[in-house]
């Protein structure tokens, strides 16, 4: 029990990092444009001429990169809803994909084009927390051992009574080892199972549409 | 004096060369390992501002290999990262390192601390 809450913990904080540091990096960029506006400002005071288009492209930029923070602010409240209720129904299309924008934030998949194939809604009875956890590691995974393609392509399946989120893309040959101890323990947790077909590049997560007790279950406080 | 400025956020990276360049440094910069690498090749710097998170090789790697390639140059790290223990453990890789955003001003005290040493 203590290790699936110190499980919890680290991701909570290896999540806050992520986003600090996007957020970091966004007001650097804001910080330098205006800078430099200041000082083109200052210098077409004194004769260099500033033109409409370098105005407009340093306002552009600006609007950009305010909406790229408000991007990861709603990530970043939407992900900090996951522990609102512990245990209950959500659609694993949205926890996927919210998922994925967290992993964009890792400089590891920024060399990597992801595609997401969203299904029908899928809703699921499990701890949306933990489910985050699991296909966070899970991408991460992928994303690690990326075949030469530089191509991941993950999508949902419903195969009652369990759901699938398969992921392909890993390269046969990656030495990577996979699922790991933190993986096998939130694959306990959630009552789920893990099949990872190196030979074909793929993993799946299979789980179940209706958690019934185990371990997370057992994290309620009544 | 010449600077090589790496980072993956080209905005931020190019703007602040831009900066630079307006102040007498003459800055080149780069969005990945693999140009910032071709750079080092071509050319002989004095300084290199260096990411330390990016993707494929972090900015330490990329000081390792700076570093095999070329000799007296300086670095200065940047970061993203706001914890004591993050900037501890960048700042023994490098002359110092310093916490995005700044001023520019703070980056020009550290590129003359660099030089001095």
């Amino acid at each position: 029990m203590e290790k699936i809450c110190a499980e919890g913990l680290t991701f909570f904080g290896k999540t806050n990092r992520l986003i600090s540091h996007e957020l970091k990096n966004i007001f650097a960029i804001i910080s330098e444009t205006l800078g430099l506006l200041d000082e083109l400002m200052e210098l077409s005071g004194r004769g260099t001429a500033l033109t409409p288009e370098r105005l407009r492209s340093m306002s552009d930029s600006i609007i950009e990169e305010v909406e790229r923070a408000n991007t990861v602010i709603r990530c970043m409240n939407t992900f900090a809803h996951s522990v609102d209720e512990f245990i209950s129904e959500v659609d694993l299309g949205e926890i996927t994909f919210l998922m994925i924008q967290l992993l964009k934030l890792n400089p590891i998949s920024k060399t990597v084009m992801i595609e997401y194939l969203k299904g029908e809604p899928c809703k699921i009875y499990t701890s949306p927390f933990f489910l985050g956890n699991l296909l966070y590691h899970t991408f991460h995974f992928a994303l690690s051992a990326v075949a030469p393609e530089k191509y991941i392509k993950i999508s949902i399946h419903v195969d009652s009574p369990r759901v699938e989120v398969d992921i392909f893309g890993i390269a046969p040959d990656s030495p990577k080892s996979f699922p790991t101890p933190p993986e096998e323990l939130l694959v306990k947790t959630l009552g789920a199972e893990i099949w990872f077909d190196r030979s074909a590049g793929r993993v799946q997560v299979v789980l179940p549409q209706k958690m019934a007790g185990g371990p997370a279950a057992a994290l309620l406080v009544k | 004096m010449k600077l090589l400025l790496v980072d993956d956020e080209e905005k931020f990276v190019s703007r602040l060369a831009e900066r630079l360049e307006l102040r007498g440094f003459e800055a080149d910069w780069a969005t990945t390992y693999e140009e910032a690498l071709a750079k080092v090749r071509a050319e002989k710097y004095d300084i290199a501002v260096l990411d330390v998170k990016m993707p494929s090789m972090s900015g330490i790697d990329l000081k390792n290999r700076i570093e095999k390639m070329t000799t007296g140059i300086k670095f200065i790290f940047v970061t993203g990262h706001g914890s004591e223990q993050d900037y501890d453990a960048v700042c023994r890789e490098a002359v110092c390192c310093i916490i995005k955003p700044f001023k520019i001003e703070t980056l020009i005290e550290k590129i003359e601390q660099a030089l001095q040493i």
